[in-house]
């Protein structure tokens, strides 16, 4: 009997199954929004354009995300600028602000979007990310107004028939995953950058506030979904990190995010959900270990730029760990010979080791050749002994 | 009273932007040379933080604090100091790629400079290569600065080194590049002249280009 597919994750995870190939997607394989597009141009199958054809296409295997309910950041908001969507995603604020119009110019257009964030956009490439021109929470003012709309009890958090909605998501053979929010990530969502990393120092007291507010929603959704439905993972969003480290040290890191995070990690488990994730670019090496402090053990992208060594990691933590990505984006712009190579550096061995999900080590950008992601996919393929992926056409 | 040099550097190194001010109206109330104040105290301090910075001993909230201090420190002196004396490392142009409206790297390498001493002219985001040449010839810096955080703008940077061949500028100008994506081979290989792998060390490769 073939397993399910929510089997092979969980046994994945647990390292009970090894040398599976297993891409999971959306989220960790997943692409620009351009790249399809430029993908058909270069003469992929037309049907590539669409998000669901792309995924049968390479033959994925569908995590599903729980995202309507509102815990999370999605990029599910979007808004037509001249017959191109520019998509973006805002903290899981409910009410959202109203799109408003504020300018433009021959090439830009500034409005206020729906997280309340002044951006100015490029009418030529809306999909391009904007350049954020304000955001809507300063001080403890702007505050106290931004927090009405991460109330939990907000009816809309949950869709409106949530038994329904639960018994067609425990019947799915997918693993669910629950968006379980930020502790960097929104805040900077909705203060900017350099402010909050001011106010990390000038006002710690309104940051403790801020993830506090965010805690007590996220505990008081996360238990209302465990009522309901199965939950096989949970997933934190951050981008705490640039290039060579995070962007705060571990000691504000225990201060201000580490107390938070447990309490959430310590009801996801204690719940049965032992399958925590975060999803943060940069060097991370600083971050892991603080991380699986606060009990989160599944970690992406791992950007090879930013130093991430997946092999590394896996020698370090062993099965603590549950690692994906690390697959380094800017050797498929390179031949086939070194994309071979990029694969066979670390694959075979961390399949072989279990705990692993390939992908590269973000969205998959436009100036990746379409041959190239196919020659990947096909060489992912042939180290799990299975067949490359057939023409399209003849499928 | 002596002022106490340690004292005042270690102000800015902890972002303590009241003490520091006060300390340094404390020392020109005595008499002390404001080039003095800034020389022996003020971008010291700031050039240990950058150091520990570099270390990974501290990160981006303690370094804008501390720059925070420095600059109000600064402020002090301005009015007891020539330009030359203020800006007595050099010129910098800085700015992110064409296509590219990443900034906050950008914004730090800019910030550690200035506190280093260096005059920063900042041309901001999605800077396209006319702009860079445009502002080489306005203000003959000594450095120019490209910052790129992605794979597709970053083969804008050649264009930019192009255009300043074709503008007769090249050989008034070093060229330094930093950013998620780039790498020393990279730099090499447009022929950029200095590489920063991280903000921390971007003085550091600053004042070389500008030593060489």
């Amino acid at each position: 009997m073939t397993e399910s597919l929510r089997q092979r994750f969980l046994d994945i995870c647990r390292f009970k199954r090894t040398g599976d190939l297993c891409l999971l997607a959306p989220w960790l394989n997943d692409f620009w929004m351009e790249t399809p597009d430029v993908w058909v141009r270069q003469g992929a199958p037309a049907e590539l354009a669409d998000p669901r054809t792309i995924r049968s296409y390479f033959e994925f295997d569908h995590i599903r995300v729980l995202r309507e309910i509102q815990t999370g950041l999605f990029m599910d908001k979007r808004l037509d600028v001249l017959g191109r969507n520019y998509v973006y995603a805002i903290p899981p604020i409910l009410p959202t602000y109203e799109t408003r119009m504020l300018g433009e110019d021959e090439h830009t257009l500034s409005l206020v979007n729906e997280g309340g964030q002044v951006v100015r956009i490029d009418k030529r490439d809306p999909q391009k990310m904007p350049m954020y021109l304000d955001h809507p929470v300063k001080d403890r003012a702007t505050w106290q107004e931004y927090k009405k709309r991460l109330d939990p009890s907000t009816p809309e958090r949950f869709p409106a028939d949530l038994p329904a909605y639960a018994a067609r998501m425990n019947a799915k053979e997918e693993p669910l995953l629950l968006n379980v929010g930020s502790f960097f990530g929104f805040l900077r969502e909705w203060m900017g950058l350099e402010p909050f990393l001011y106010a990390l120092h000038d006002d710690p007291a309104l940051i403790e506030d801020m993830m506090d507010t965010l805690c007590h929603l996220e505990t008081v959704c996360i238990t209302e979904a465990l009522k309901h439905m199965r939950v096989d993972a949970a997933m934190f969003w951050e981008d705490m990190a640039f290039k060579t480290g995070p962007l705060i040290s571990p000691k504000m890191f225990r201060r201000f995010m580490m107390p938070r995070y447990k309490v959430i990690t310590d009801l996801l488990r204690s719940n049965g959900v032992d399958i925590i994730f975060v999803d943060s670019d940069g060097a991370l090496n600083q971050l892991i270990p603080l991380w699986m402090e606060s009990g989160i053990n599944f970690f992406w992208p791992l950007e090879c730029a930013a130093g991430n060594d997946a092999v590394a990691l896996r020698k370090q933590y062993g099965k603590d760990a549950i690692l994906g990505g690390n697959i380094d984006k800017r050797a498929l712009l390179k031949s086939k010979d070194i994309i071979r190579e990029e694969v066979m550096s670390k694959v075979p061995y961390l399949l072989e080791t279990g705990g692993y999900f390939p992908s590269v080590d973000h969205f998959v950008p436009p100036d990746v050749p379409f041959e190239n992601y196919v020659y990947l996919i096909n060489t992912l393929r042939e180290v799990a002994g299975l067949p490359p992926l057939k023409p399209f056409s003849r499928r | 009273m002596a002022w106490n040099r340690t004292e005042l550097a270690n102000a800015v190194q902890n972002g303590d932007d009241d003490e520091a001010v006060k300390m340094v109206k404390d020392a020109l109330a005595e008499g002390v040379p404001a080039l003095e104040i800034l020389d022996e105290a003020l971008v010291p301090g700031i050039q240990q933080l950058g150091e520990l910075f570099k270390d990974g001993e501290v990160f981006l909230p303690e370094v804008l604090i501390a720059c925070r201090a420095m600059d109000k420190g600064v402020a002090e002196l301005k009015p007891y100091l020539t330009a030359g004396e203020m800006h007595k490392k050099g010129k910098v142009i800085i700015g992110t790629v064409e296509g590219d409206l990443h900034d906050i790297g950008k914004n730090i390498v800019r910030l550690m400079l200035e506190c280093a001493g260096f005059d920063v002219v900042d041309l901001g985001v999605d800077v396209p290569a006319t702009a860079f040449v445009n502002a080489v010839k306005e203000h003959c810096p000594d450095i120019l600065a490209m910052s790129a955080l992605l794979t597709i703008t970053m083969t804008n940077m050649p264009e930019v080194i192009e255009s300043l061949e074709k503008a007769g500028l090249r050989d008034r100008v070093r060229v330094m590049i930093g950013g998620a994506p780039i790498t020393r081979e990279y730099a090499d290989q447009i022929g950029a002249e200095g590489f920063a792998e991280d903000c921390a060390s971007a003085v550091q490769e600053a004042e070389r280009l500008k030593a060489a």
